[in-house]
């Protein structure tokens, strides 16, 4: 009765330990929801990568309030990657000497220094992305800072980077030439997400001095999809006539049909949408379409049957949806498993289930 | 070292350009006003920096090179300017500078700092040419880098200064990679002192240690002829035979006679210890010879020339141990063999080059290379243009 995430386990612990192969230094990202898998099972399976022998250094988490959720199943490291900030509580020795820092402010630098001497950092550098990280001469004050501060861990430079594929290579190249000037040591390690293999490949062969550790979240975690499986469960089947109400709302039937009550809501993130990263005419034109029917009261939803995506009969509800399948499509059973579209890293899973 | 803003720029004589290069320890030689009649078909000029206190605190030699018909030039200043590069603020130093040449005309400027980027010990550089996977030096993890190096490099890209690669680009001037044998050491208490004869020696190679062996026993004798002397005029002419001589047989194009004529008396103008001529003789045969330039600290081994004959004597080490032994006996800090190409693939013609300078135990330095600012971007990208397809 369930919205289910099946995972072909073999498959996918395959692919994990082809991309930690092709990754030392790997540091594998558990956020947020953990990409549909949850955060607990992202961290016993780095553990496992850990334990099978791979180069597996740190974990990273995104914010200090998911830390818990990991700290007991990953023996490693631990790196948080929102920025320190003052009015963030040192954790705990929970974490005990396992816990780094990211710090994107020098006079964040500063505080957390004289909170904690002895504290592991990773410094952030800003990016083209600009979101969060100090600018070249800000480095270069904390350099100054970091000599001052002998106790202090510096554990390398984090470079948050674009999305975009390809291409980073000359920035990247730049943003460590600032950070040599910074004139830390330990600043030979770079943390850097979203370069591709070939760029990885050549930072080693050119920064062969510096360690790089790639953070690695989606392309590890549902880097191979045919290993994933979603699926909902129909709850319920009604028959509809054209013209007869259904609904919270009261809705008429636009044709005769059914109705199909299938599980998931918008408490799994069904039916909730974020902006699209794309930016193409197409995706624009779709986006359009969407809004059309939106108008004529018919959105589609991504629940599909025999091939087809079938349309909402109204909007989802908390943690079921009503689907509306026109007559003469096969109407599926109270039971049977449906197929639906969803975005990972969106979306609450009653269960996982991974095959052995 | 403190320096006084706001600093401002004018031009300079002869003699305030050799006062000042004359109180720091080193410059290079590309930047002395004796060089600029080395180079007579550049206009030039001498400027330096003062600040509101009156003291100068920067020099630069600029050559002009004009282009045709257009009456603009290209503003270079090669290894240079002579400023106070480890300041995190360079704007302050360059704005004045272009602000200047654009009034001269310029349509851009060439600079060359003088600043190591990289270094890697002579041990690495071996390595990577063994090394099949390793094609370029940029492979190899160097010893050190640099970090005002790095801050010189970060700040001339956030002033819109254009790095210019040995690929595309301008065709390439001055080198960025060079081998020096470092003639200082630091001792256990952090102090640094000469390196003795003897430590130098034994950084070489076997084969370079042998071969200096070789010349002192088959009784190869090395002169030394100082610019000024009544010998200078005999030994200048003995030099260029044997380097035509040398130019033949390796396939370079040979410079004129009168190119180092001018030379010697250029930069023995400036200062008479500045040019000198080494001859490596076996019996009554030149064998070797070689041209010495120093300014300050700094010692560079700039052109050379060898016998077909003989080889077996080793004139070459000879010389080069000599005037490696006079370097270290006048103070110099670096013995310079000027530029390798950064190639370290064992199969380039150029691995040769490298691997005769490599055995002298040095180190290989990447220098910033050179960076242009466009003063005048139609004229600019005309000229990167015209220089791409002439190279």
């Amino acid at each position: 009765m369930s919205l289910t995430l099946t995972v072909d386990g073999p498959r996918w612990r395959a692919h994990l330990e082809a991309v930690a192969s092709a990754n030392p230094g790997l540091v594998p990202v558990a956020k947020g929801n953990g990409y549909g898998f949850g955060l607990g099972r992202l961290a016993r399976r780095a553990q496992w990568l850990r334990d099978r022998g791979h180069d597996v250094p740190a974990l990273a988490v995104g914010t200090y309030e998911e830390l818990d959720q990991v700290a007991t199943r990953w023996s490693g490291d631990l790196l948080v990657l929102t920025p320190w900030r003052p009015w963030v509580a040192l954790p705990g020795p929970t974490f005990g000497k396992r816990l780094i820092h990211t710090v994107s402010r020098l006079e964040d630098l500063r505080a957390l220094l004289a909170a904690d001497p002895r504290a592991r950092i990773v410094v952030e550098h800003v990016t083209s992305m600009r979101r969060h990280g100090m600018t070249a001469r800000e480095l270069w004050e904390a350099g100054e800072l970091l000599r001052k501060h002998p106790g202090a861990r510096v554990e390398g430079l984090a470079l948050h980077l674009p999305l975009a594929a390809g291409g980073h290579y000359s920035e990247v190249s730049r943003l460590i030439t600032d950070a040599v000037g910074a004139d830390v040591a330990d600043l030979s390690t770079i943390w850097v997400s979203h370069l591709t293999g070939a760029e990885l490949t050549r930072l080693r062969s050119e920064y062969g001095d510096f360690a790089v550790r790639p953070r690695i979240g989606t392309e590890l975690w549902l880097g191979d999809r045919g290993a994933l499986t979603v699926a909902a469960t129909v709850i319920d089947v009604h028959p509809v006539a054209r013209g007869e109400h259904f609904g919270y709302r009261g809705r008429s039937a636009p044709k005769d049909g059914h109705l199909l009550i299938v599980s998931g809501g918008t408490a799994h993130g069904i039916g909730l949408e974020a902006p699209t990263g794309e930016h193409s005419l197409r995706a624009r034109a779709a986006t359009i379409a969407r809004g059309g029917l939106d108008a004529a009261g018919f959105v589609r939803s991504p629940y599909s049957i025999d091939g087809k995506q079938r349309l909402f009969a109204e909007p989802p509800h908390m943690q079921a949806s009503m689907l509306f399948l026109p007559a003469g499509a096969r109407v599926p059973a109270v039971g049977d498993p449906i197929d639906v579209r969803v975005r990972y890293t969106a979306t609450a899973f009653d269960r996982v289930d991974i095959t052995d | 070292m403190s320096t006084e803003r706001p600093l401002t720029l004018r031009p300079i004589t002869d003699d305030e350009h050799r006062a000042y290069l004359a109180s720091l320890p080193g410059a290079s030689f590309l930047q002395t006003p004796g060089w600029a009649r080395v180079k007579p078909e550049w206009r030039s000029e001498s400027v330096g920096w003062f600040g509101p206190d009156g003291i100068q605190y920067g020099a630069a030699l600029v050559l002009h090179r004009q282009l045709p018909k257009i009456g603009r030039s290209l503003a270079y200043l090669p290894e240079g300017p002579v400023i106070d590069w480890t300041d995190d603020r360079l704007a302050d130093w360059l704005d004045p500078l272009t602000t200047h040449l654009r009034r001269q005309g310029a349509f851009a400027v060439r600079i060359g700092p003088p600043v190591v980027v990289r270094r890697w010990s002579a041990a690495q550089v071996k390595e990577g040419i063994a090394d099949d996977g390793v094609r370029l030096l940029s492979q190899v993890p160097p010893a050190e880098r640099s970090a005002v190096g790095a801050r010189v490099l970060s700040q001339l890209d956030e002033l819109g200064w254009r790095h210019q690669g040995v690929e595309g680009g301008f065709a390439a001037g001055q080198p960025a990679f060079v081998f020096q044998v470092p003639l200082r050491t630091t001792d256990e208490a952090g102090e640094e002192r000469p390196r003795t004869e003897d430590e130098v020696l034994k950084g070489m190679n076997q084969l370079w240690r042998r071969n200096i062996k070789k010349a002192v026993k088959s009784g190869v004798e090395v002169t030394r002829v100082a610019t000024g002397t009544p010998e200078m005029t005999a030994a200048l002419a003995e030099f260029h035979a044997l380097y035509v001589h040398t130019a033949r047989r390796d396939h370079f194009t040979p410079r004129p006679a009168s190119y180092f004529t001018t030379m010697a008396e250029a930069l023995g103008a400036d200062d008479t210890d500045r040019f000198t001529l080494w001859l490596a003789r076996h019996e009554d045969d030149l064998v070797a010879a070689t041209i010495a330039i120093r300014v300050g600290e700094h010692a560079w081994y700039s052109y050379g020339a060898s016998s077909t004959d003989k080889r077996e004597v080793r004139g070459s080490n000879a010389v080069q141990w000599a005037m490696m032994r006079d370097a270290l006996e006048r103070g110099a800090a670096v013995y310079d063999l000027r530029g390798i190409t950064e190639t370290l693939n064992s199969e380039d013609p150029h691995v040769g080059l490298i691997q005769f300078k490599v055995g002298t135990g040095g180190e290989a330095v990447e220098y910033a290379g050179e960076w242009d600012l466009p003063l005048n971007r139609v004229l600019y990208k005309a000229f990167d243009l015209y220089m791409k397809r002439r190279g």
